[in-house]
């Protein structure tokens, strides 16, 4: 055999080698653990000494369609302490149409200082965009040990651009 | 000792038949090494965009038969995934039942090979596995084909165990639910492999392999049978058997002066093609009808001899492929002509989204669809119910045709400018993802230079034989269209695609369609007729390099920017598509301009070159992002890529 055969051969093994003893039949290791370990979420402590989160949200009119993307700023925390691993949910409501959105955070041990919450955007419809502006509200959420905790809570503008 | 040496000798015997097999199963799948070549590469390619999981509700209705029928039966009796009220489930006598059998059947091996291997391999690690070997194969076939086996075993084992080593630092645990999914994904993508690997064996049979590979690689990775590749729809299936019945058609007649190397005589390949439209009927006998038409209306007169023997071995075979059809027919419905999709839809196609949405149940392309009772009741009426039958059979295409008089807009929508439809964008929250033929491959446009090279040669013929009366013209005609194999199978892929279009003219454009979906086998035809114009060939030869390059270039800088304009230009998946819609449509007319006038004229043949690579990367593009950045629902097979599109996404 020659030296590219064996290396051929060799990579092979390898592969199936490791695909079979992380396997359950011989279970020797596990590979395939979630990215995010999520238990204890939603317990530990946090603390957040200040807030920084936007005064207006835009629905604009998407390109070539006659739909409307909501996008939403990001807002930003400080954490002054952190333990476990308490959520933060940060979401937006339009009682205007019965619209409601919120994304959820996961703050992991270690993390200090300012911390940036972001919403994922949305699409909607030109049937709901009506009127050219709506009130809204941000609101940013903390679960921990303790419960809920509403942080921050206002009103928003919202534009229509269209 | 006699025992030991004869046990010795049935191994070597053994291993010279695993090895005389192998060898046969590669020629009648892949062709030669460079068609294996291509297939391991298409394979790698579609793995990178492969997500387990649904797209489109109607494969629901396909995985919960699948599920079914690996328990031994064709009644779904559970709805393992969504609900049995998913589109295209049908109901008879009170129980449900799938369609697409014969999709279902080729997954349900694939189901067991899965079970099988997740019983020793973790199942978020075999696909990433596999994915590996597959690259370490490739290596080995291309150091073969360029004569450089240590280095491409070097640089294939490298990037296999690289790439293993990576998805396996970032796998995660994949649901076992989602087995029956993956085998019918499996399915599908084995099937656009087999495209790649069919147009690869087609174009280098026509022309040489250059080409070949050019028009395979094309096929999959600038036209939309890359997008749908990893997604259990009927689509790319169907490609793999029209490419398998061109191919058919097209040896039937080169083999004809005596092919040294065929497995099967050209009787043997009119068998061949016949049997695949018949096992299409398996899938959907609407599709698998009008390419029947299509083959007759082609075959029967051009072919080398119609004598009571190959007549024998066609209807044979062809009677043969269909009993899976009417066994499964007869099994349900027991009515072995009444097919899944004539039998009463288990839910109304309400739409919903598009990706909540599916295509609705009554698919029927006509064709067998409109008979519901073949055999006549009373012998007395033959004549007025063979009629019938006739009308309501060839219906479809007289629909079509007038549909595309009646409603040019549509054609034009479907075609070449989809844009914002209200219909379709009540579906998807008044967005426009819909896209036409032209924005979803703009290298589709290079067809429009048939115009140019056809008015060129009737010009020619015309003055040369000013003489010759028209009806001799004609004749003399459907004589080079007898004799020359090519002038046959390129008169029948014309004839397909038109048929297939006018049978889908009259409901397109569609919610739910994406790419023009129904089309999926119209655009690879496409290919094909590019490969047949002389100014690609020589564009290819002359000019390949610059082509490939701005391929090349078009791919990795153009898709970054395209993803970089998207993310800061916060307009949404609506605005995204659009955007790769108005890029695809405006490169798509330039390179229709410059091909026709390359196919007037070599000296735009540069030019010509760097746009076919830019409007082949477009097609790339929307593959791609839409892989990674739009569409995204489930796990992706390679964990890797999985961590990548959601790095994409926080951006």
């Amino acid at each position: 055999m020659n030296r590219a055969r064996v290396l051929v051969y060799g990579t092979a093994a390898v592969i199936l080698a490791v695909t079979l003893v992380s396997g359950p039949a011989v279970g020797f290791v596990d590979l395939t653990t979630p990215r995010y370990d999520t238990s204890g979420l939603g317990e530990g402590n946090a603390t957040v000494d200040r807030i920084d989160a936007p005064d207006s949200v835009t629905l604009e009119r998407g390109y070539q369609s006659e739909s409307y993307y909501l996008t939403v700023p990001d807002a930003k925390i400080r954490l002054a302490s952190l333990s476990g691993k308490p959520t933060v949910a940060y979401g937006v409501d339009i009682p205007a149409f019965g619209y409601s959105r919120s994304t959820t955070h996961f703050l992991s041990e270690g993390t200090s200082g300012w911390v940036e919450l972001s919403l994922q955007s949305d699409t909607l419809g030109s049937d709901t965009v009506t009127a050219d502006a709506y009130e809204g509200t941000i609101s940013i959420v903390l679960r921990d040990s303790s419960g809920k905790t509403v942080l921050y809570e206002e009103p928003v503008t919202v534009e229509v651009v269209r | 000792m006699s025992t030991g040496r004869a046990w010795r000798i049935d191994l070597d015997a053994a291993r010279h038949r695993a090895g005389a097999v192998r060898t046969l199963l590669c020629r009648v799948v892949v062709g030669d090494r460079l068609g294996l070549a291509v297939f391991l590469g298409a394979l790698v390619a579609i793995g990178l965009t492969w997500r387990i999981g649904f797209f489109i509700s109607d494969s629901y209705t396909l995985a919960n038969a699948l599920v079914a029928l690996a328990d031994g039966s064709l009644v779904v009796e559970e709805a393992v995934y969504g609900t049995l009220e998913s589109p295209g489930m049908v109901v008879h006598d009170g129980r449900y039942y799938g369609r697409n059998y014969g999709q279902v059947a080729a997954a349900l091996p694939l189901l067991w090979a899965l079970r099988g291997v997740t019983t020793v391999a973790d199942l978020g690690l075999v696909f990433a596995a596999l994915w590996s070997l597959v690259v370490l194969s490739l290596a080995v076939q291309v150091g073969r084909l360029v004569g450089r086996p240590s280095l491409c075993a070097v640089v294939g084992s490298g990037v296999a165990l690289g790439a293993f080593a990576l998805n396996a630092a970032l796998a995660e645990p994949v649901a076992a639910r989602l087995l029956p999914v993956a085998a019918l994904q499996l399915g599908t993508v084995l099937a656009a492999a087999l495209v790649a690997t069919t147009v690869y064996r087609l174009g280098t049979r026509l022309h040489d392999r250059r080409v070949g590979v050019a028009a395979g690689a094309t096929a999959v990775a600038a036209t939309p049978v890359g997008f749908w590749a990893a997604i259990p729809k009927r689509h790319v299936t169907v490609t793999a058997l029209l490419l398998g019945v061109v191919y058919a058609f097209y040896r039937s007649r080169a083999d004809r002066d005596g092919g040294t190397d065929s497995l099967l005589t050209t009787a043997g390949f009119r068998g061949l093609a016949y049997a695949l439209v018949g096992l299409w009927t398996w899938i959907h006998a609407g599709e698998a009808f009008v390419v029947f038409v299509a083959l007759v209306a082609v075959d029967v007169p051009t072919a080398p001899s119609n004598d009571r023997r190959t007549l024998a071995v066609v209807g044979g075979a062809f009677l043969a492929s269909l009993l899976p059809f009417l066994l499964t027919n007869a099994a349900i419905s027991g009515d072995p002509l009444r097919a899944p999709r004539m039998l009463t839809p288990a839910a109304e196609a309400t739409g919903g989204s598009a990706f909540g949405g599916g295509s609705g149940g009554t698919d029927g392309a006509g064709g067998t669809a409109g008979g519901t009772a073949v055999l006549p009741p009373v012998l007395g009426g033959v004549l007025a119910t063979v009629a019938d039958r006739l009308a309501l059979l060839f219906e479809p295409f007289v629909a079509g045709a007038r549909s595309v008089f009646a409603d040019p807009e549509s054609l034009y929508e479907t075609f070449v400018r989809a844009g914002y439809d209200e219909y379709i964008g009540r579906h998807d929250n008044d967005q426009a993802i819909n896209l036409s033929v032209l924005e979803s491959a703009p290298l589709v446009a290079g067809v429009v230079a048939i115009l140019a090279t056809g008015a060129t040669r009737a010009t020619a013929a015309v003055r040369r034989d000013t003489r010759t009366p028209l009806r001799e013209q004609f004749v003399s005609a459907v004589r080079t269209a007898r004799s020359s194999p090519t002038a046959a199978t390129d008169t029948f892929v014309a004839l397909v695609a038109v048929l297939f279009v006018l049978v889908y003219m009259p409901r397109l454009p569609l919610f739910a369609q994406v790419t023009v979906r129904y089309l999926l086998p119209v655009y690879v035809l496409a290919v094909y007729a590019l490969v047949r114009q002389d100014w690609v060939r020589r564009t290819l030869g002359v000019r390949g390099r610059a082509a490939l390059w701005s391929y090349l270039a078009g791919v990795f800088l153009g898709a970054q920017l395209l993803f970089v304009v998207v993310a800061v230009w916060t307009v949404g998946r609506g605005g995204a598509v659009q955007l790769h819609a108005v890029a695809g449509l405006a490169v798509a007319v330039v390179f229709g301009v410059t091909a026709t006038a390359s196919a007037l004229d070599d000296r735009f043949d540069g030019l010509t070159a760097v746009l076919s690579g830019i409007t082949a990367a477009l097609g790339t593009n929307l593959i791609a992002l839409s892989a990674l950045v739009y569409f995204q629902y489930g796990p992706y097979a390679l964990p890797a890529v999985d961590w990548l599109a959601d790095l994409l996404a926080a951006a």
